[in-house]
């Protein structure tokens, strides 16, 4: 049985994806395909929001990788959220943090995503 | 003091990162699936969006893609790598080597669009135990940052890895390739084995137009019975070859006196029950790959009383198998014409055959054949394998209900046969 889950919603031109578990194996590729599609209907925000994340292995990163990839490539904006330490420490290690926006929790990325800078702490 | 904590993060990285390795080579996924968790191991540990495994072919000389990451589409799944004898001489086992460093190299001049398509950056060969496996194509880090020398040393150990499970597959493959050859050898030889035997089986019958196709019921009756008894596979097999061979032994008795029927003299008995002996004799030399069918042969006209040949064994004596095979060899006797009487209807030979339970036949075995036989003739066996050798014998007709009682059959009490 999958240790991995995840749901996703938009609101307005931004897009949020929750992944829920364990991102340990290529059965989470669906967080890249929930992602690309995503994009694909428009969304040129996301916000990937780590609160039910529960471990990442190098197998999670590579796909995480693919999704900041892809935002790099199609110009778009993205966001991570409720990250653990250890999972940031993860993506640091890995050279990935520089091309996403790391916030506090969701209320902080929508405040940046929608332009209000000034209530946005990361 | 930063410094040499971001160190430490980066080798607790590094070996979280080979043991994800180690984990995804040595787990139970297929291959294909084994060998694309461990490529995003690999581009998770370097960063890397996009990068392709290669395993080696030998004999087409070329590498050929095993799985990839960060493609997209199916463009890559006809590409392969030319690779000639000299290339893999050139190359430095699982040492990275720079796409850019390989330019004007010949390997460069044959693959280097592909290359080029690949965006590959780094080339690392695949090498175990000295032997050229397969290759990794990585593409430029996310942010186009160079490679450190720190990640080029454990890309080195990584190489080292992926090559013994690319190895250890390519051993998995031969060893499973030569496991079917042998099951497809062992499966045409005992084709063959079965086809000598039936040879063997039609002969000995031909000898005797009354006891054609004897050897053949005798072994499908056999047969009937080491199944309800819950024999295994290879022991049922086992029981339907001595049914077939059981007889091998008339071949050296005169026709004439096979042919005879009850009025042999003394001599001629004497002749003719040396028949189990004479087969066994035959079979003995032969090496079955089925346990016990000498045995079986030489016993199949033992009695439990003791009063049977050639060794005039008492019951605890016996197994199951000798029994069965003196219990049909008996029925198929007395259910086909002889030359000095004909078939008996199926009533008598059940008659007989109780009358001779605990004396000639074993009651265990007699009630398993005749509870089939009964549950046949009253339809309850959807694919029956008894009546279809006994048309005109009575099996049309109802049994008396002593017969049901005596065999055991389920059911039996409430019949109203008389």
């Amino acid at each position: 049985m999958s240790n991995f889950s995840l749901s996703s919603r938009s609101e307005q031109d931004i897009a949020v994806i929750m992944p829920k578990g364990y991102i340990n194996t290529i059965g989470a590729e669906r967080l890249e395909l929930t992602s690309e599609e995503l994009i694909g209907r428009g969304s040129k925000k996301l916000i990937v929001n780590f609160s039910d994340v529960q471990f990442i292995n190098t197998i999670g990163l590579s796909i995480f990788l693919s999704i900041v990839q892809n935002m790099l490539e199609s110009h778009s904006q993205l966001c991570f959220t409720n990250m653990k330490k250890d999972h940031r420490e993860m993506f640091e290690m890995a050279g990935l943090i520089k091309h996403v926006k790391v916030f506090k929790d969701e209320k902080d990325a929508f405040n940046y995503l929608n332009g209000d800078i000034n209530h946005a702490q990361q | 003091m930063r410094n040499n904590k971001l160190d430490l993060k980066r080798l607790m990285f590094s070996i979280a990162s080979l043991v994800d390795l180690g984990q995804e080579a040595t787990s139970a996924k297929d291959l294909s699936a084994k060998m694309k968790s461990a490529l995003y191991v690999i581009t998770g540990t370097f960063s890397v969006p996009k990068a392709a495994l290669f395993i080696y072919h030998p004999l087409h000389r070329s590498l050929e893609l095993l799985a990839d990451k960060g493609y997209r589409g199916s463009a890559l799944q006809e590409i392969k790598l030319s690779v000639l004898p000299r290339h893999i001489k050139q190359f430095q086992g699982n040492e990275p080597h720079s796409v850019q460093g390989m330019a004007g190299s010949s390997f460069y001049e044959r693959n280097g669009q592909i290359l080029l398509k690949l965006q590959t950056k780094l080339f690392i060969p695949l090498f175990a135990k000295d032997e050229f496996v397969g290759a990794i194509a990585l593409g430029k880090k996310i942010g186009r940052e160079a490679f450190r020398q720190n990640e080029k040393d454990i890309l080195r150990v990584v190489a080292h890895q992926m090559a013994i499970t690319l190895h250890n597959v390519a051993l998995f493959k031969e060893l499973s390739r030569k496991v079917a050859e042998n099951k497809r050898l062992y499966e045409s030889m005992r084709r063959i084995y079965h086809d000598t035997v039936q040879a063997f089986s039609a002969a000995i019958d031909a000898k005797d137009g009354y006891t054609k196709d004897h050897s053949y019921r005798v072994a499908c009756y056999a047969v009937v019975i080491a199944r309800e008894l819950g024999w295994k596979k290879e022991d049922v097999e086992g029981i339907y070859v001595a049914g077939l061979l059981h007889d091998i032994g008339k071949i050296i008795i005169d026709t004439k006196v096979i042919q005879k029927g009850e009025s042999l003299t003394s001599l001629e008995k004497i002749e003719i029950n040396k028949h189990p002996q004479v087969s066994y004799d035959i079979l003995s030399k032969i090496n079955f790959p089925w346990k016990n069918i000498e045995r079986f042969v030489l016993h199949h006209h033992e009695r439990l009383d003791g009063k049977g040949y050639p060794d005039a064994l008492q019951s605890t004596e016996l197994s199951d198998g000798e029994k069965i095979l003196s219990l049909v060899d008996a029925f198929d006797a007395m259910t086909t014409d002889r030359p000095y009487r004909s078939k008996l209807g199926l009533d008598e030979v059940f008659h007989e055959v109780f009358k001779c339970g605990g004396t000639q036949f074993d009651e265990k075995i007699t009630n398993i054949f005749f509870n089939l036989l009964l549950r046949e003739m009253s339809g309850e066996v959807k694919d029956p394998q008894i009546i279809p050798h006994l048309r005109g014998n009575g099996t049309e007709a109802s049994l008396p209900k002593w017969a049901w009682e005596a065999s055991g059959a389920p059911g039996a009490s409430n019949r109203n046969k008389s």
